[in-house]
């Protein structure tokens, strides 16, 4: 395999980020008051991606033992890497202005708000693009990977910035419905659009069979269906989706936050086991 | 103008590696490192089974992937249509590695950078003839100028037939006699 | 610079002389964007004249192919083929390319060792180890004479002449080569036929050439290849007669599957053929035969019906290759192998040597355009009696020429050592290039038998099985740091070549071949016979066949006198001067004088597999198995695995890259399997290379398993092969 754990958690961080990012953003058009939320949302974003970004550049050997070597990287605007970088070229000292701004307790201007906004989602659609356009590679090759990716940048951005207002500011929290229906509808889209990723690769071609074969039944089957469907997508769909819209109130017990808890870290985990698994199941077309 | 090539007849290799280790050497690899890897095909049944070595290694495409996703442009094409790595641009992010079809990008562990084959290619020009192709013990493999029409690689690829492996997937340079 | 730096090390390692060519092959793939470097590098180094060029030997193999070797500031940097070589033909295999490597090696022996009472190795100097050695033999001779010493060798251009000529010193008749685990059967076989030892397929001019188990694509020769390659090209039909489809298959026609060991049946049923529809050469047998009307009267039995019964090709295919060779006759031949079916596999291995030679006989090829050729070989002419002193004929004779009298004058059998240790005949043995422990016989009876030796010596390059179960070990340096005796090619055209030192020794305390038996001859009181450098000797040997060092050195390989070979029906240099379908050679070996059957020895039972062995290209016997570049390749590729047909393996459950428990009356390992359809069912293929267990072999040890391990100590009768497939294996699946 080419890639590693490495580049998947770089995949997971920089998608996280940007979620992040779009979350902190929606807070603050949403629920002004929520002030916590939007502010760990906003300091999440530069803090993953700068933790993604060294990931990126240790898995680099040459260019870490020659770090001169990375100004290059905006060399070939032809190359999907190159376009990403560009855009963490942006989003990287927006988000992290607008995260100073938030530590100082500056207002944050709207046209950064809105720059960010718009390299959050190039950021978020690159690291599925970076993959999708690798044609050795069906698993990766595919339109709907890049849509897999957003999907699920959004939904762990989204966890990671509830998790902090889950434990520091639960009250206003449990009160954002359009989080918490966002949050079980991602899931849900996320669901549907990995079933059919798997279904289209798998018929594709044999490697791409094969590819979902080692997912759904074979070596990587445990990390799939516990990891990834179980903690990552049907928990958090469960545990969000029942006050939300069967129940339909306001959970105070701590039992309930626990379970939050378990449901958004499970999102994390699942983010991060979607990259890992993409990256490791993927099976190479072999022409011979 | 040049346009460098190779020809691989599968039908006269019988697998004994000399290519990897004269390309090693030259090249300076490591034992575990090789530009050249080989695939074992087996088809049919018992008793009639036809099995040969496919060596592959760059396929010096024009249509070059790893150049294309290459984010440094570590990766270019001579105009003599060798595709070479600029060891100095090199960042090591294995793009590369991961868009190249026939998995001919190697790691080298002392400087991290992404190798492949470069027809040895050491002095502004292609070795004449690539070691792999001087050192062949059955003469499998011919190397030369894909323009020139009265070349001796033009002249077996129009005898034979041969092809690239993957067809005109990424336009390649090397042809295979199957 | 890096050339530089590896070069002020005074113990430059790999690693550094890698960095070093890395580095420079680094700025080589700049290319255009920095050739300027590139080229300023290649300009510094040349102040210290770093790239150097000069013509050698490979030792890859027993091949010794020309290579033409290019230093980078004194470090070998890369090696090709000599084109003026009739071997190397400009190409060098594989191995020949890893095993230029080997000064550089971290497997090799660097200084003398000598074993301690705990079994443990220990330094010990030059002097010393020559002091003590010199006590014992001395000691050995005192007490039972010094045909109780004995020397096995693997041929190489000084070794085959320095160890005869100290063991001759000594007064022992006793020396050896690997022959009996190698080829000694098929030359045997085909010297009792014909007179010479072997004999070579006319490639250019053939129309059908049938190989029995010998694999031009696994024990490689480049020119062999190239020749095979060659008529393949022409339309030749090749046909493979082999349990496994080996690699020399991608230039075959046909793949005749056969139950191992019973290739006899095959030639015979194909003689019977021959024979019964008159369809053999009248002319060349009534002419240049001996014994046949009562081969034909024999070979009515071997009916094709009858051969399919024993060696399981269908009696049509055994017919239809009859009539084919006889139509492709006389530019068609069976090629006389190497080791593989019958150079020491079996209890019918000389037989079955015979048998190829009858075939080609009743086809009428010997000497005929593309048939069987009988060519000669040049050796070196007498030498001035007062620089190279006569050394005296030894007076008892060879121990083990008696038991086994079909066995060559100029190999014997290295097997009657381990007998002669046994039973206390032999007391004294010198191993020079020889892991004859690993690969010679089961390695547990060498074992066995060298303890009770009183001094065991083995001179090698590294410590291999044989070292380690030595007394003393004395090293040898490598390939491309030595200066070796001429050596002599023959065939069609006689040459000169010379193994020529291309590189600084690494290790100092390393020694020559001629510097360790000299040393070893003026400790044992015998230094009189050797009061001349190798250098001295080569240049009188090479002066007897009009050239020089010189010269030699100076091209590489020089052409001798043109024998003059002609095509047409040669003198078999037999008694009878006629080519033998009947031998009293034979017949005093107590054997049936006229060409004809004989059965293998072990029969597998119903639930057990035949074990049959063969080479890979990139290894030599044990020899290659921890050199780091061939190492690296077995391991990437799975070349240690045992291979199992697919039928057998959907029998018994058992997938490809399983690990399985193989087991004989002799041995049990692990190992994983090969699955393939390339195989017979009912056989397993093993690699020959693997299983080494020397601790010093650190990427070798352990790695695959040894086949001789599992094969019990048995000879050949009258010949003295170990039979080295006379076995039968269990096999069970087992978690890995």
């Amino acid at each position: 395999m080419v890639w590693g754990s490495m580049i998947a958690w770089y995949l997971f961080l920089a998608g996280a980020s940007a979620g992040a990012f779009l979350t902190a953003a929606f807070v603050e058009a949403k629920y002004p008051d929520s002030v916590k939320m939007r502010v760990a949302g906003r300091i999440i974003a530069p803090i993953f991606l700068g933790i993604g970004l060294l990931m990126l550049m240790l898995d680099a050997e040459a260019g870490l033992r020659n770090p001169l070597r990375f100004f290059y990287l905006v060399m070939n605007p032809g190359s999907v890497m190159t376009l990403g970088v560009y855009f963490i070229c942006v989003f990287m000292p927006v988000s992290l202005a607008a995260a100073l701004l938030e530590v100082l307790r500056r207002p944050v201007p709207k046209w950064l708000t809105w720059t960010g906004i718009v390299s959050a989602f190039c950021v978020a659609a690159y690291t599925g693009f970076l993959l999708g356009v690798v044609q050795a590679y069906p698993l990766w090759n595919n339109a709907i990977l890049p849509v897999l990716f957003v999907v699920s940048a959004l939904s762990a951005g989204l966890a990671a910035t509830s998790l902090v207002g889950l434990v520091t500011d639960r009250a206003r929290f449990e009160q954002m419905w359009l989080i918490k229906k966002g949050h079980v509808i991602l899931s849900a889209i996320e669901m549907v659009v990995l079933f059919t990723m798997l279904v289209i690769v798998s018929s594709g071609s044999p490697e791409g069979a094969a590819s979902v074969a080692s997912l759904v039944s074979g070596e990587y089957a445990p990390m799939f269906w516990g990891g990834l469907v179980l903690l990552g997508l049907v928990a958090p769909f469960a545990i969000e989706g029942y006050p939300v819209f069967i129940t339909r109130k306001v959970e105070t017990s701590t039992t309930s936050m626990i379970v939050s808890v378990i449901g958004e870290g499970g999102v994390l985990v699942g983010g991060f086991m979607l990259r890992l698994l993409v990256i490791l199941a993927a099976l190479p077309v072999l022409y011979l | 103008m040049t346009r460098y090539g190779m020809l691989i007849n599968t039908k006269k290799c019988v697998g004994c590696y000399a290519c990897r280790v004269a390309c090693q050497m030259v090249n300076g690899l490591a034992p575990e490192e090789s530009f050249i890897a080989f695939n074992e095909v087996e088809q049919g049944a018992y008793p009639n089974v036809y099995a040969e070595v496919v060596p592959v290694q760059c396929m010096h495409c024009e249509d070059a992937p790893c150049e294309a996703v290459c984010p440094t442009h570590a990766t270019y094409t001579t105009d003599s249509g060798v595709v070479l790595v600029d060891e100095g641009k090199c960042i090591g992010c294995k793009y590369c590695m991961a868009a190249c079809p026939y998995g001919a990008r190697v790691q080298i562990e002392e400087t991290g950078v992404i190798e492949k084959c470069r027809f040895c290619w050491y002095e502004g020009e292609p070795g004449n003839p690539p070691r792999c192709v001087n050192t062949c013990i059955s003469g499998a493999r011919i190397f030369g100028d894909l323009d020139d029409p009265e070349s001796e690689i033009c002249r077996e690829i129009a005898r034979t037939n041969a092809q690239p492996l993957a067809g005109d997937l990424t336009a390649a340079k090397i042809y295979y006699v199957r | 610079m890096y050339v530089k730096e590896a070069l002020m090390s005074s113990k430059p390692t790999r690693r550094t002389f890698l960095k070093g060519t890395a580095a420079t092959a680094a700025l080589a793939a700049v290319g255009t964007c920095s050739l300027g470097a590139w080229q300023a590098q290649r300009a510094e180094a040349a102040d210290d004249s770093a790239k150097a060029q000069g013509p050698s030997l490979c030792n890859g193999c027993s091949s010794k192919c020309g290579l033409i070797a290019t230093t980078l500031g004194g470090r070998l940097w890369t090696v090709e083929g000599m084109e003026a070589h009739p071997y190397s033909k400009g190409t060098l295999c594989g191995r020949g390319h890893g095993a230029a490597q080997w000064a550089y090696s971290d497997g090799r022996l660097t200084q003398p060792m000598k074993r301690q009472n705990d079994g443990s190795f220990a330094p010990i100097s030059w002097d010393d180890a020559f002091a003590e050695i010199g006590a014992k033999v001395q000691e050995i001779i005192a007490e039972a004479g010094p045909e109780a010493l004995a020397v096995i060798q693997d041929p190489r251009p000084s070794g085959k002449y320095y160890s005869k000529r100290f063991m001759n010193a000594l007064g022992s008749a006793n020396v050896y080569t690997h022959a009996a685990a190698c080829n000694l059967s098929k030359e045997s076989g085909i010297q009792e036929a014909t007179g010479a030892t072997n004999f070579s397929v006319d490639f250019a001019n053939t129309k059908m050439v049938v190989f029995i188990g010998r694999s031009y694509g696994d024990g490689i020769r480049p020119s062999s290849v190239k020749s095979l390659a060659g008529a393949a090209d022409a339309g030749a039909r090749v046909v493979i007669v082999d349990p496994r489809l080996n690699n020399t298959g991608i230039f075959a026609t046909d793949w005749v599957p056969i139950k191992p060991g019973c290739d006899i049946a095959l030639l015979l049923g194909i003689a019977n053929v021959l024979v019964t529809r008159d369809l053999y050469d009248h002319e060349f047998v009534e002419q240049s035969c001996t014994g046949f009307p009562e081969f034909a009267a024999q070979v009515a039995e071997y009916t094709p019906e009858w051969a399919e019964g024993v060696c399981d090709v269908p009696a049509d295919t055994i017919v239809e290759l009859a009539e084919s060779l006889a139509a492709a006759a006389p530019a068609c031949a069976i090629e006389p192998s190497w080791r593989a079916a019958f150079g020491c596999a079996y209890q019918n291995s000389f037989e079955t040597a015979r048998a190829v030679c009858a075939v080609n006989a009743l086809l009428g090829c010997w000497g005929q355009k593309g048939g069987a050729l009988i060519t000669s070989s040049p050796k070196a002419g007498d030498l001035d009696p007062v620089k190279f002193p006569k050394v005296p004929e030894p007076a008892a004779k060879r121990v083990g020429d008696e038991e086994y009298p079909l066995a060559l004058a100029g190999t014997g059998t290295n097997l009657a050592v381990l007998n002669g240790c046994n039973d206390g005949t032999v007391q004294g043995v010198f191993f020079y290039n020889s892991n004859a422990v690993q690969g010679y016989a089961q390695p547990a009876m060498w074992r066995v038998a060298v303890v009770a030796a009183k001094l065991v010596v083995a001179i090698d390059v590294q410590m291999s099985e044989t070292a380690l179960a030595s007394h003393y070990v004395l090293p040898e340096c490598t390939v491309l740091e030595r200066f070796e005796l001429p050596e002599f090619i023959g065939g069609k055209k006689h040459f000169a070549a010379l193994r020529t030192p291309i590189i600084e020794r690494v290790h100092p305390d390393t020694k020559s071949c001629d510097e360790i038996f000299t040393g070893l001859a003026e400790a044992c009181g015998v230094g009189q016979y050797f009061p001349f450098t190798v250098e001295e000797l080569a240049e009188a040997q090479l002066a007897t066949v009009g050239t020089s060092v010189e010269a030699v050195r100076e091209a590489g390989i020089v052409e001798l006198a043109d024998p003059g070979f002609a095509f047409g029906t040669p003198v078999f240099k037999t008694p009878t001067e006629k080519f033998q379908f009947t031998s009293a050679k034979v017949a005093e070996a107590g054997l049936n004088p006229v060409i004809g059957y004989v059965p293998r020895l072990v029969e597998p039972a119903e639930d057990e597999f035949y074990l049959v062995g063969g080479k890979q290209g990139i290894h030599s016997h044990t020899m290659t198995l921890n050199l780091e570049a061939l190492n690296a390749i077995s391991r990437e590729y799975g070349l240690e695995r045992l291979w199992m047909a697919a039928a057998d393996a959907a029998e018994l459950g058992i997938a490809d890259g399983d690990t399985v428990e193989l087991s004989s009356s002799e041995h049990t390992g692990t190992v994983t399997v090969k699955v393939t359809e390339r195989l017979k069912p009912g056989v397993l293929f093993m690699p020959t290379h693997y299983g080494s267990t020397s601790p010093y072999l650190t990427r070798a040890q352990g790695f695959g398993l040894n086949m001789m391990d599992f094969v019990p100590l048995h000879l050949e009768p009258a010949v003295g092969s170990t039979m080295s497939q006379e076995v039968a294996v269990k096999v069970r699946k087992v978690e890995g």
